[in-house]
């Protein structure tokens, strides 16, 4: 399944309304400027995933998933390399690097990824004018192939991921994320016919 | 339950009843549940507990008028947007606390408990009904993590601090960059280093730092000596520095230093100095801090003192390496003077030599003279007289020319080649009789050695005549020659027989072209069996005019075995002797193979 430019256009400008919403909530917690690349946008098979990602993340990665359900179903992870979670984390809490993430860091990690997922599915839920409740941020740091073989076993109807990836500024540093969000063939098909609509609606 | 029951939908089963019955009263963290309108509508135990409050004073209130630091904090939003169906986590790091709640910890800065939050809406159907709050303690667990990122921050630093000092040649250089790191990474603002002798008073100042330039002078007599205990060699801690009124703390007092550690450095029993860190800002100094820079200062006393030993260890082998250049200078000078002398003397011998062999050689002829002219008119003893005066001179010519051959050996120059040494003995035999010939045998084979060719073939010569000539009366002589291959200096002659070598007064020139000791060398051996030469005589026997007999049976000058020694030295070769008292000689050379 490919998506179209005009579909990867609306989608692209439906996730940067959201990441706009991220990135401000992020720099109010800060108080430091952040900001957030437009995104690259593309749709690919998930076993094709794992093959994709494990070229630009080696090792260990932070992912925060939260299962999202509603009229759109799916699985919304935000994977940060470890490094790049650290950087994030000594960024934000002014704290110098550790040599691991510890409980806090974890904490602040989760709670970075949430706003950005929150951002993310919240802007798909009020402009797609339809309710998506989710479920409380969860971090696991493990290899990109456990992560996904983790979600692509607990939904069997689960086949596309939306791939979101997205880098953050901050300070003159780089943190690179992958936000990959997991829909099912109906709900994807969902998202498509409502993002039709929610450009028609704004076109009109 | 009874407050838990108004959000118990009536077809929840028993079992999620008491689950809800547990997190009301067990659970080991807070539990708020909210209406549409933020309105409190549950607060479990432990909410009550570590709030203070109980349900029935705050059920029914707004969340953000109970706690209207909510909105100053900017925290509204998350509430408002579980109401649209988010889930929130809201970190300590980030957010310290959700809830202002009392700290735990009463010693806690901070006054609040630290707090980990998750806020997320509550459904009823599809529908959002309300908001939970679920709030985790984390007090304890950050201030574990402090304390440990703290100790990992100390460790950093002592291995840097220690790092430095290891790989640094010269410790007391470094000092002052060294200590402006440390003090600052460990909220001091002033550091003061001292080097001398603690006990007795005699403190230099060497660097500081962070004290106001119009006090500076106050500190170059150590003020710390006044106020330390006496005869300690512990580090000290003053705290309220400012309290105390005593006139040995003015000048600290009045430098605006409230609280300092003083580290006495020392190592191996030995005074080096005084370490201080201080801070204007801080009244007392936790046992922590003065411990790690007590451990700071144990490495800084430690690299002092290996500094002073390396210094004491170059100095020494400054002085050690300019004795050996004076003792070898000492060396070259007096044996440049040595060959200048062996020099004149061997000219002077020449020039007697040359100079005695013409009046010498006139006084022969004189005689002869005499003898063949004058014989008729001469009377007998007259004639008898001539006789021996020929005799004598013709003696004195023999010397005369065996002394000028002895200072050519000494004098000529030398190059070696590789030499052949069976022609070469028998090209001198060819010289004597054939029934001498045939009294020599040479065994073979004579290996080919490193040596001069004129000089071997004088020493061959000498031997030769020698086995021929002292031989018992009536006797013929019987020669053998041969040679062995030998490692360089072979024990077994070294102890039985004297030896010439080379190093005893061998010129550089000489030495340089002696071969290595790993390479192989050949001992010719001149074996006789004539009348021998007693034990005693072996040492002088090479010496010049020595001989070891003193009959006048076996004519001689005494020359030849000095040539040969001689000879030997110039060639880089050792000679000596096997022999006793009519038993035979085996004369042997050694040289280098080729």
């Amino acid at each position: 399944m490919e998506l179209t430019a005009s579909q990867k256009d609306a989608l692209t400008e439906l996730i940067n309304i959201g990441y706009a919403r991220a990135a401000a909530a992020l720099s109010d917690l800060t108080g430091h400027r952040i900001s957030l690349e437009v995104p690259e946008v593309a749709i690919h098979l998930i076993p094709e995933i794992s093959e994709k990602l494990q070229r630009v993340i080696v090792g260990e990665v932070a992912s925060i998933n939260q299962v999202f359900s509603g009229p759109i179903n799916g699985n919304a992870i935000l994977l940060l390399d470890r490094g790049a979670a650290m950087l994030l984390n000594n960024l934000l809490t002014d704290r110098s690097a550790a040599s691991d993430l510890d409980g806090a860091a974890r904490e602040v990690i989760t709670e970075v990824g949430n706003i950005v997922l929150n951002a993310c599915l919240g802007a798909f839920g009020n402009l797609l004018k339809i309710q998506v409740s989710f479920t409380v941020p969860h971090l696991q740091i493990e290899t990109v192939q456990k992560v996904l073989r983790s979600i692509t076993v607990s939904g069997d109807e689960l086949e596309y991921a939306l791939i979101i990836h997205t880098r953050f500024h901050m300070r003159a540093s780089d943190v690179s994320g992958y936000l990959v969000i997991i829909l099912g063939v109906t709900s994807l098909e969902r998202l498509l016919m409502e993002l039709q609509k929610w450009e028609e609606r704004e076109l009109s | 339950m009874q407050v838990m029951s108004e959000i118990i939908d009536d077809s929840a089963s028993p079992r999620e009843g008491a689950l809800l019955s547990w997190i009301q009263q067990f659970a080991p963290f807070g539990v708020v549940t909210l209406d549409e309108s933020l309105r409190v509508q549950s607060w479990n135990g432990w909410m009550g507990q570590h709030s203070a409050r109980k349900f029935e004073e705050i059920k029914g209130q707004n969340l953000f008028s109970l706690f209207p630091d909510l909105k100053e904090r900017k925290l509204t939003s998350y509430f408002e947007r579980a109401l649209q169906g988010e889930s929130s986590v809201l970190s300590t790091s980030l957010h310290r606390y959700l809830l202002p709640l009392p700290s735990p910890f009463r010693e806690t800065d901070e006054g609040h408990m630290l707090q980990t939050a998750r806020i997320a809406p509550l459904f009823s159907g599809e529908k959002v009904c309300g908001v939970v709050l679920v709030i985790e303690d984390v007090t304890q667990r950050e201030s574990q993590a402090q304390t440990l990122h703290r100790q990992h921050r100390r460790d950093e630093l002592l291995s840097w601090t220690l790092a430095q000092l290891l790989n640094s040649y010269r410790p007391r250089k470094e000092i002052r960059q060294l200590f402006f790191k440390v003090a600052e990474q460990l909220d001091f603002d002033t550091f003061l280093v001292y080097f001398g002798d603690v006990p007795a008073g005699t403190l230099t100042l060497d660097s500081m730092g962070g004290i106001p330039t119009q006090f500076e002078s106050g500190f170059i007599d150590c003020p710390f000596l006044k106020v330390l205990p006496r005869e300690s060699f512990a580090a000290t801690v003053l705290n309220s520095i400012q309290t105390h009124e005593e006139p040995e703390y003015a000048v600290l007092r009045k430098a605006g230093i409230s609280s300092a550690v003083i580290i006495p450095l020392s190592a191996k029993n030995r005074s080096l100095g005084l370490l201080c860190f201080a801070t204007g800002t801080r009244d007392s100094i936790h046992a922590d801090e003065s411990d790690l820079v007590t451990t700071i200062g144990q490495y800084l006393a430690t690299a002092l003192d290996r500094d002073d030993t390396n210094q004491m260890l170059n100095k020494a082998k400054e002085e050690l390496s300019a004795h050996s250049r004076l003792l070898e200078t000492r060396v070259r000078e007096r044996t440049a003077r040595l060959q200048e002398t062996i020099s004149e003397l061997e000219t002077f011998s020449y020039t007697v030599a040359h100079d005695l062999r013409a009046p010498a050689r006139g006084t022969t002829g004189y005689c002869e003279v005499l003898l063949e002219d004058f014989a008729s008119e001469l009377p007998s003893e007259a004639k008898s007289i001539v006789g021996h005066i020929k005799k004598l001179s013709n003696r004195m010519e023999m010397l005369t020319r065996d002394l000028l051959e002895f200072t050519k050996v000494s004098r000529q120059e030398a190059p070696l080649s590789r030499i052949k040494i069976e022609p070469m003995i028998k090209e001198i035999l060819s010289f004597y009789d054939p029934a001498v010939r045939q009294a020599v045998t040479v065994r073979a084979p004579l290996y080919s050695v490193l040596a001069h060719e004129g000089l071997l073939q004088q020493v061959f010569s000498n031997l030769i005549e020698n086995a021929i000539k002292f031989v018992p009366p009536g006797t013929a002589p019987k020669i053998v020659i041969f040679s062995e291959l030998v490692p360089e200096g072979s024990p077994n002659t070294r102890s039985r027989s004297l030896e010439f070598s080379s190093t005893e007064s061998s010129s550089p020139e000489e030495a340089r072209t002696r071969p290595s000791p790993s390479a192989d060398h050949v001992r010719i051996w001149v074996q006789d069996e004539g009348i021998g030469i007693a034990r005693e005589a072996h040492q002088k026997i090479f010496g010049i005019f020595e001989r070891a007999l003193t009959s006048d049976l076996y004519q001689g000058t005494g020359i030849g075995l000095a040539i040969v020694a001689r000879a030997m030295q110039r060639m880089g070769g050792t000679c000596g002797v096997e022999s006793e008292l009519g038993k035979g000689s085996r004369f042997w050379l050694e040289l280098p193979s080729t």
